[in-house]
């Protein structure tokens, strides 16, 4: 083939600004150690690449909501562990004052050590986070959630609500638990109905509730409301009436045997105890007692000191308190279990996502990163192969007839 | 007469003479681009007849001409074009490639750390300071979206001016060419073989340069007048009359320059994408790809935007106030209204705008909206797949694509068309318009709690909010579902004033609910799911519905940092990152394609021209050789003329 001087001179110029232009894409390639620079390298990766950083994105949001909320699953689960030593105070203080020993001064001293029990719990149930925000006020979090009337009772202000953090896809953990649920909403250990019991003339027999519940809700609902009842033994001939709020009969025996289920309207009750003739009591709708209502009560009852007069009513009064006293007890070890199982839920998906995040990077690296070996040996390679025309330019092109004339 | 020995020599000088000429013309030039080498053509004279025998006569230059093949040509015209159209497609898609691969990472790091700003007032919403990192991400997140957009303004200026230059450049070739063709006509003696082969070199290299640009096809007539053509046929210069391109603003979209053909008295339209060249290279990359991204850009600026405001338009702020806007507002009067482009041949007057209801649905291609006298029909340019909007005057035309035509005013003639970019303008106009952290909606207005008494594993959920202030004051509320008789389900509706409506029929598996009921205003929507039977005929399941406001409730905001994970754009299936990274990639994709036509352009070329340059190419050695060839011929013949001296001077000696 004929070869002109020109094509000589411009091939050889391309060609070596070809392997110049290699070694230049190779050289940012290895400085860079990555494969994939720009969509243009690889598009498919690309893509998978963007899934991939997308998704270690994500895990890097979770992984800082789970920091977050094993924090406040923390505090909340010491916070409970404190309020359950509290109450485990309370309850001996109570068992102490059911010595029948005890003088009117000292019932009213172990009543002042449990209002401190109360006001300790009450510090608990206020407590704040680092941020100054109440953590038992549901969604009203500005608010101090739980105040002290001058009666002694005490007021909720927060709500119902409950702060929530994403951890994982579709996985939602709540970080808080809402004064309501933690410390009001405590199942009352009757059941659904609390008893009121004369107090001038008291009952004699010490007749008590053993246990009020709603076993069929339709006809509950349907029965006259307020759902107040009036139990009263032999008031004529009959051995039991019992009178819903607007004193008709709703459930009348004449063979009241003790320990016997009474039902009406719904409701199942049953009641420990021999009735004396004339006793009265009534119940009334309360499915949960909060667990300062209950301590409020165990104070009351100690404050009335030593009860010379009506003592099984006094008794019955103890036996009711108590058993709510329990019934807090389990509630907050409820609590606190709660608290518990979402820091291993936490955990558990933590290291899920470490897991995915291994993965994920793996993945990523395989698609991204270079192989350094593979580069480095094709960098040789296209710097051989310019040295090698840059050497042969050199060498013919002073290569010409006239160098002879 | 005899033969004279003295005329044939020195008829071997003279063709020794310019022979040598012709060498010496070949080595200096070269390096002379588009040059074809040339050959002196020597013939023999004729001899002279003398007794019965031809005696030679010396000889003579018939010709000098140019080593060229007309085929080998052409075809290094053709590659010529198709290598620029290549290598400027390559280079401008690398460019954009590039824009789309760096800004494109950085969107996504922005939208990410957005999300972590708003996942951080999810974790303590009534955190000031966290409050405000959203809205300084959301600012970074927008100028982003701006600076890409204006990436992309400036790609298209320049392209534009590119044509612009190309333009000039064809309309002084055009003229030189013609000036060529008139000067080889006057120059050119019929009855001669005499070729003026620099002329023509000089004519061909033009031709080349145009090639680049265009696509090129020539004719040369008897004469030697070459008429040219460019692109499909359209002639640039006719023999001696030259026409010239000028580049005038795009119709409808000004920026969309077109090319105008101008002769002396009339005009031309140019179709650009169809020119071939680097010429045809640029309009194809800038009205189909440069479009087709600046599109998805500005979907997903529009996706964004519309997503993140309808979040914070469910809850409610710090003040207890509906979330305002965090981006600018996707469908303000002016954007609706640029959506709509007009061309300038329409007859009538209407004026329309464009109303997004579904960014989801919005597709990223054009559209076109043609009145045919009685109604309106739009088609999708890219797919083809058209619809009937119905007659003109009856103002907001619904469509399938996410969308709604409104006519604002004056009526559009028969055949009428407009053209309709859903998203336009939308990255260029983002802004974040929320300026006080307070007013982020981390708060939603109401929730629902299921009673403790609910035995079974239905529920009510909210699923969409609609006035968030209003169903807030409409609270305290009650649904009561309960299954009587058995597989019949029902719901009633408690209110804040207590009343309860009739029992409202309910299909499992699910149903949604607007709230209030009808005949208020619905203020929001819920959505019964499962089979909630209730214990008994009094004792349905119930769901109490309550004010949820508090400083504390970070639902909404929770709500919001999930939609980085939910699929938005294109029909509900990419997120907000994908979306981009489909663009990018299909960019990427395109960018190594065009990479590899080039390299393939590029080999095809560089065969073109070896072959041409096989023919016409100057080789040093050869005429190195041919010099010294040539010289010892002029020597030779100086000694034929030494020769027939010698002799005349015998002859004279033997007379004297």
């Amino acid at each position: 083939m004929r070869v002109s001087t020109a094509q000589f001179y411009m091939q050889s110029a391309s060609q070596m600004s070809n392997k110049t232009s290699d070694v230049n894409e190779q050289m940012a390639y290895l400085s860079s150690g990555k494969r994939v620079l720009t969509a243009k390298d690889d598009a498919v990766a690309f893509g998978t690449l963007v899934g991939y950083k997308d998704d270690l994105a994500n895990i890097d949001k979770y992984n800082r909501n789970i920091n977050q909320a094993e924090n406040h699953n923390s505090l909340q689960e010491v916070l409970f562990s404190d309020a359950q030593l509290i109450l485990d105070t309370v309850k001996q203080d109570m068992l102490l004052a059911n010595n029948g020993r005890m003088s009117d001064e000292d019932l009213q001293s172990i009543a002042s050590q449990v209002r401190n029990s109360l006001d300790q719990l009450l510090d608990i149930a206020n407590s704040q986070d680092e941020n100054g925000d109440y953590l038992f006020a549901g969604y009203q979090t500005e608010k101090e959630p739980f105040s002290q009337q001058v009666d002694n009772s005490v007021t909720y202000n927060g709500d119902a609500g409950v702060r929530e953090l994403q951890v994982a896809k579709n996985i939602k953990v709540p970080v808080s638990q809402s004064g309501e649920a933690a410390f009001n909403k405590i199942a009352n250990a009757l059941g659904d109905f609390s008893a009121t019991y004369p107090v001038t003339p008291a009952n004699l027999s010490g007749i008590a509730v053993e246990q009020a519940n709603v076993t069929n809700r339709s006809d509950f609902n349907a029965s006259t409301t307020p759902h107040n009842y009036t139990f009263t033994f032999k008031p004529t001939a009959a051995d039991l009436v019992v009178t819903d709020n607007g004193g008709t009969p709703v459930f009348t025996t004449s063979t009241y045997t003790a320990g016997q289920s009474i039902t009406f309207d719904g409701i199942e009750v049953t009641l420990s105890g021999n009735p004396l003739p004339g006793d009265n009591f009534t119940i009334s709708q309360e499915e949960n007692i909060s667990i300062f209502s209950t301590i409020n009560d165990a104070i009351e009852w100690m404050e009335k000191g030593s009860v010379s007069t009506n003592q099984e009513q006094h008794a019955v009064d103890y036996k009711t308190t108590l058993n709510q006293l329990n019934s807090v007890m389990t509630h907050i070890s409820s609590r606190q279990v709660d608290s518990g199982i979402r820091l291993q839920v936490i955990e558990s998906q933590r290291s899920r996502h470490l897991d995915s995040q291994l993965y994920l990077e793996s993945g990523k690296s395989r698609i991204e990163d270079l192989d350094f070996a593979k580069a480095i040996s094709e960098f040789e390679q296209s710097k051989i192969a310019l040295q090698a025309s840059q050497q042969t330019f050199s060498k013919i092109q002073n290569l010409t007839l006239f160098n002879y004339l | 007469m005899t033969v004279s020995l003295y005329q044939t020599g020195v008829s071997g000088l003279l063709a020794a003479q310019q022979q040598l000429a012709t060498t010496g013309h070949n080595i200096s030039n070269v390096n002379t681009d588009g040059y074809t080498r040339q050959r002196a053509e020597q013939n023999s004279a004729l001899g002279l007849y003398n007794g019965g025998n031809y005696i030679g006569g010396g000889t003579y230059v018939q010709d000098i001409t140019r080593l060229y093949d007309k085929f080998s040509y052409k075809e290094q015209l053709l590659n010529t074009s198709n290598l620029g159209n290549a290598d400027a497609f390559d280079s401008r898609l690398s460019q954009l490639n590039e824009i789309m691969s760096f800004s494109g990472e950085a969107i996504t790091k922005s939208v990410d750390q957005f999300y972590q700003s708003v996942n951080g007032v999810a974790d303590d919403p009534s955190d000031l300071g966290l409050r405000s990192i959203v809205l300084n991400q959301a600012e970074i997140l927008s100028s982003d979206f701006r600076s890409l957009n204006q990436n992309f303004d400036e790609l298209e200026k320049s392209i534009n001016g590119g044509i612009e230059q190309v333009a000039r450049k064809i309309s002084d070739i055009s003229l030189e060419l013609a000036r060529i063709n008139e000067t080889i006509l006057q120059a050119k003696d019929l009855t001669q073989a005499g070729q003026p082969n620099d002329l023509l070199d000089k004519r061909d290299q033009l031709v080349t340069e145009l090639g680049q640009y265009t696509k090129v096809s020539t004719v040369e007539d008897n004469n030697g007048v070459m008429t040219v053509m460019v692109g499909q046929g359209t002639t640039l210069v006719a023999g001696i009359t030259p026409l010239t391109l000028s580049v005038e603003s795009g119709d409808p979209d000004p920026l969309q320059t077109q090319l105008r053909l101008v002769g002396r008295n009339s005009t031309v339209a140019l179709n650009g994408a169809k020119l071939g060249g680097s010429l045809g290279a640029s309009f194809e990359f800038r009205d189909e790809n440069l479009a087709k991204v600046r599109s998805e850009i500005n979907r997903l600026a529009m996706a964004i935007s519309a997503t993140l405001n309808n979040s914070q338009s469910d809850g409610l702020d710090l003040n207890a106030k509906q979330g305002a806007n965090l981006f600018s507002d996707i469908n303000t009067t002016a954007l609706q209204e640029s959506r709509v482009l007009s061309p300038s041949n329409n007859g009538g007057d209407l004026e329309a705008k464009v109303n997004i209801t579904d960014v989801s649905l919005l597709p990223t291609d054009e559209f076109e909206v043609r009145y045919n006298g009685a109604i309106y029909t739009i088609t999708n340019m890219t797919t083809g797949e058209s619809e009937s909007l119905g007659g003109a005057g009856t103002g907001t035309h619904a469509t399938s694509f996410g969308f709604e035509f409104i006519e604002i005013g004056g009526v559009p003639a028969n055949d009428d068309s407009y053209i309709i970019r859903p998203s336009e303008n939308s990255a260029a106009s983002m802004q974040v318009t929320l300026n006080d952290s307070a007013g982020i909606a981390a708060s939603s207005a109401v929730e629902i709690t299921p009673s403790d008494h609910n035995v079974s594993a239905g529920a009510v959920t909210i699923v969409d909010m609609f006035d968030p202030i209003n169903a807030q004051a409409g609270m305290p509320m009650r649904i009561d579902v309960l299954e009587d008789p058995l597989g019949t389900f029902s719901y009633t509706i408690t209110d804040s004033a207590n009343v309860t409506s009739a029992p409202i029929a309910y299909t499992p598996p699910s149903q949604l609910i607007n709230l209030p009921a009808s005949p208020a205003t619905a203020t929001f929507q819920v959505e019964i799911s499962g089979k909630p039977s209730g214990s008994g005929p009094n004792a349905p399941e119930q769901f109490f519905i309550g004010d949820a406001f508090g400083l504390g409730n970070s639902s909404n905001a929770v709500t919001m940092a999930k939609t980085q994970e939910l699929g938005v754009a294109n029909g509900g299936k990419e997120t907000f990152s994908q979306s981009l990274a489909v663009s990018t990639s299909v960019v990427g994709a395109k960018a190594s394609s065009a990479t590899l036509i080039a390299e393939t352009a590029q080999a095809l070329y560089t065969q073109a021209f070896n072959r041409n340059q096989e023919t016409s190419g100057v080789n040093l050695d050869e005429e190195a050789a041919n010099l010294l060839k040539f010289q010892q011929a002029y020597q030779a013949s100086s000694q034929i003329i030494s020769v027939a001296n010698t002799i005349f001077d015998t002859i004279l000696a033997a007379v004297r």
